[in-house]
């Protein structure tokens, strides 16, 4: 599904060029679940929008679906975010201004869908992550936890294969977080691939496998044998 | 994305921010609403101006005097009271030729009144005149021959001037002074079709010249005012009579110049059309300044928004849909502003033109150009941000602020 070899990414030039990426090779199989850890500042976040099609990679080759990314143009980079790729952010990044059901509906927008079916399947969704009588609120009037439900609702708009989550218990309490690993394991039981970034063993116990970070380099890999 | 949700989108982005979208749609109204309305103005000015002037006397009008323009006079060798008659008959250009003997404030009394004088211009020629300047008689009878052969003591005056004299009487048969000479009444004119000398409130009274100038103690006639036999015999009548002028004034050393009203419609023309130009490119600049404006306002848009545009670009919108949005939302303000503006432009127009008494010349090209122009100021000073909001990448954005 994933293959990434010899990924680097540097930022800035010259004497305050930084190394964010340091040669990251890695195969993520169909239907995988990652977790990814590591200090701050050891280049998980970069990893995971390179592999989101946020940015693209200093070197180093990057295939989804055996298709080379890197050779990709913006157009076709935007058409994988829209309809293979579902990001789900730290701090959520919903659009205030609108309510729940439109920002679930934005990525249908972008990809075209007809009006009428792009209701029913934002619809859908949020009924899906339990957000059935919230769909005419602002994300403001929602707590952190139902902000994020929406926002992997969004996520999961266009059906994509692959979910990438940068911390997306990181702004939430337990409590919370394990309803959201509840959905995260629900993904996975639909065979889509995760990738997810988390700071607490306890988030990173739900993966199948999970990569540790340093410096911009994986320093080590665990197989979670016993899946919750 | 279709048109629809582009609208929308578009709709909804300058909702969340209503007070710079008005602002900006302001900006713009107030550039259109000028331009219209100095254009339409201008416009206006320079219809009632032409038409005052054709008003003025017949088309196939022409004049003859010395060169005024280059400071020359006329003294009383300059024209003789032969010169009409002779150049009516040696040129077959000229149907009509009046000399005049101007008396441009001559004070107007009646005998024995209380009553302040009143100002007028007094205008000393012969019959000819009636079809020169387009007179009409409304009442008795105008110049004629014999009262000039006559050096008769007779007045014709203009509806105004009865009017203010003889508010109840008729004039006819009736003795004013004028310069305290009593002379008779003998016909009144039609109103003035043209309301500019009403306006200004001249008034004018006509005598046989050759009464005229004992009266005023000159010779010098000033002008001689012509009627072509037809509009293109004009510069024939003009050349003609300066060639006759010339060979019997050889002595004078003069120059006559001839101007036909075509030829002062032409320089009217060119005047107010300078004008209405210069003051349209004042108002042009403030469209320019307004778009600025827009520009102003779409780049803070873009980079308080590049959080927003980096988010929309991580769920999939492409470079085009960005640029489209932002395109969208600077043409919606200006085409917004536009239609304010032209609105306000068009009253103004009108009011202007009501107060000032002429019509309201509303070109529909003018409105089309300046709602063209506000498109075009759109995408121009939209283009820019759009374009920079919509290069960034995705992650870029995203760690914006
Ligand atoms: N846009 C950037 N410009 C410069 N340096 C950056 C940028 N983004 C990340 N970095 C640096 O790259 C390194 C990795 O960052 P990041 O991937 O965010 O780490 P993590 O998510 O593991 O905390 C850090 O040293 C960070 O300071
Ligand atoms: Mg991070």
């Amino acid at each position: 599904m994933i293959r990434v070899v010899g990924l680097t990414k540097v930022f800035g030039s010259g004497d305050a060029a930084v190394e964010a990426l340091r040669g990251v090779t890695l195969d993520i199989p169909e239907g995988d679940f990652v977790a990814i850890m590591g200090p701050s500042g050891s280049g998980k976040s970069t990893f995971l929008s390179i592999l989101g099609c946020l940015e693209r990679p200093t070197t180093g080759e990057y295939y989804l679906n055996d298709r080379d990314v890197n050779s990709m143009e913006d157009d076709e980079l935007a058409d994988l975010r829209n309809r293979r790729l579902g990001f789900v952010f730290q701090s959520y990044n919903l659009l205030p201004r609108h309510d729940v059901l439109r920002n679930v509906e934005i990525p249908l927008v972008y990809g075209g869908a007809p009006r009428g079916e792009r209701r029913e399947r934002a619809e859908m969704l949020l009924n899906q992550v339990g957000l059935g009588h919230r769909l005419t609120h602002k994300p403001a009037e929602l707590s952190g936890g139902e902000q994020q439900r929406v926002a992997i609702a969004r996520s999961l708009a266009n059906d994509p294969l692959v979910i990438l989550a940068d911390e997306p218990t990181g702004n939430l309490d337990t409590k919370a977080s394990k309803e959201i690993m509840g959905i995260f394991q629900k993904m996975h039981k639909e065979n889509r691939t995760i990738v997810l970034v988390t700071h607490e063993p306890y988030i990173a116990a739900y993966a199948k496998r999970v990569l540790y970070f340093r410096d911009g380099e994986i320093v080590r890999e665990e197989a979670n044998d016993e899946l919750r | 994305m279709n048109f629809a949700d582009l609208a929308q989108i578009v709709w909804e982005n300058l909702r969340a921010h209503r007070m710079r979208a008005v602002l900006t749609t302001i900006g713009i109204a107030i550039g259109i609403a000028g331009v219209i309305a100095v254009v339409a103005v201008g416009q206006g000015g320079q219809a009632v101006i032409i038409s005052e002037i054709e008003k003025m006397g017949s088309s196939r009008y022409f004049e003859v005097g010395p060169d005024y323009m280059k400071g020359e006079t006329a003294d009383s060798n300059t024209f003789s009271l032969q010169d009409p008659v002779l150049i009516k008959e040696l040129s077959p250009a000229v149907e009509k030729m009046a000399p005049l003997t101007l008396g441009p404030m001559v004070d107007i009394r009646l005998p024995h009144s209380q009553q302040k004088s009143m100002m007028a211009s007094l205008y000393g020629t012969t019959p000819d005149i009636i079809d020169a300047m387009n007179l009409t008689i409304e009442k008795g009878r105008f110049l004629s021959n014999s009262d000039v052969t006559a050096h008769a003591r007779v007045v014709v005056i203009d509806a105004g001037l009865a009017e203010d004299l003889f508010p109840k009487d008729d004039p006819l048969g009736k003795k004013v002074f004028v310069q305290d000479t009593p002379l008779t009444v003998i016909g009144v004119l039609e109103k003035a079709p043209s309301s500019m000398m009403d306006t200004f409130n001249v008034r004018s009274v006509y005598t046989p010249i050759t009464f005229a100038q004992e009266m005023l103690n000159t010779r010098v006639i000033s002008t001689l005012c012509g009627v072509a036999v037809s509009d293109d015999a004009i510069s024939q009548a003009i050349s003609d009579s300066v060639k006759i002028l010339e060979k019997r004034h050889a002595s004078t050393s003069k120059h006559y110049v001839g101007n036909s009203l075509e030829e002062q419609l032409d320089m009217v023309g060119n005047v107010t059309s300078v004008l209405t130009t210069i003051i349209g490119a004042v108002a042009g600049i403030a469209l320019l300044v307004g778009g600025v404006g827009v520009m102003n306002i779409m780049l803070v848009a873009v980079s308080e928004r590049t959080r927003e545009i980096g988010l929309l670009k991580a769920l999939g919108a492409r470079r085009r849909d960005i640029m489209q949005q932002f395109l969208g939302e600077a043409i919606a303000l200006c085409l917004l502003g536009g239609l304010i503006g032209m609105i306000f432009g068009i009253g103004g127009a009108f009011v202007i033109a009501l107060a000032a008494n002429w019509p309201p010349l509303i070109s529909i090209w003018t409105v089309l150009v300046a709602m063209g122009f506000s498109v075009v100021i759109g995408v121009f000073f939209g283009l820019y941000p759009a374009s920079r909001a919509a290069s960034l990448s995705p992650a870029e954005a995203l760690r914006h602020l």
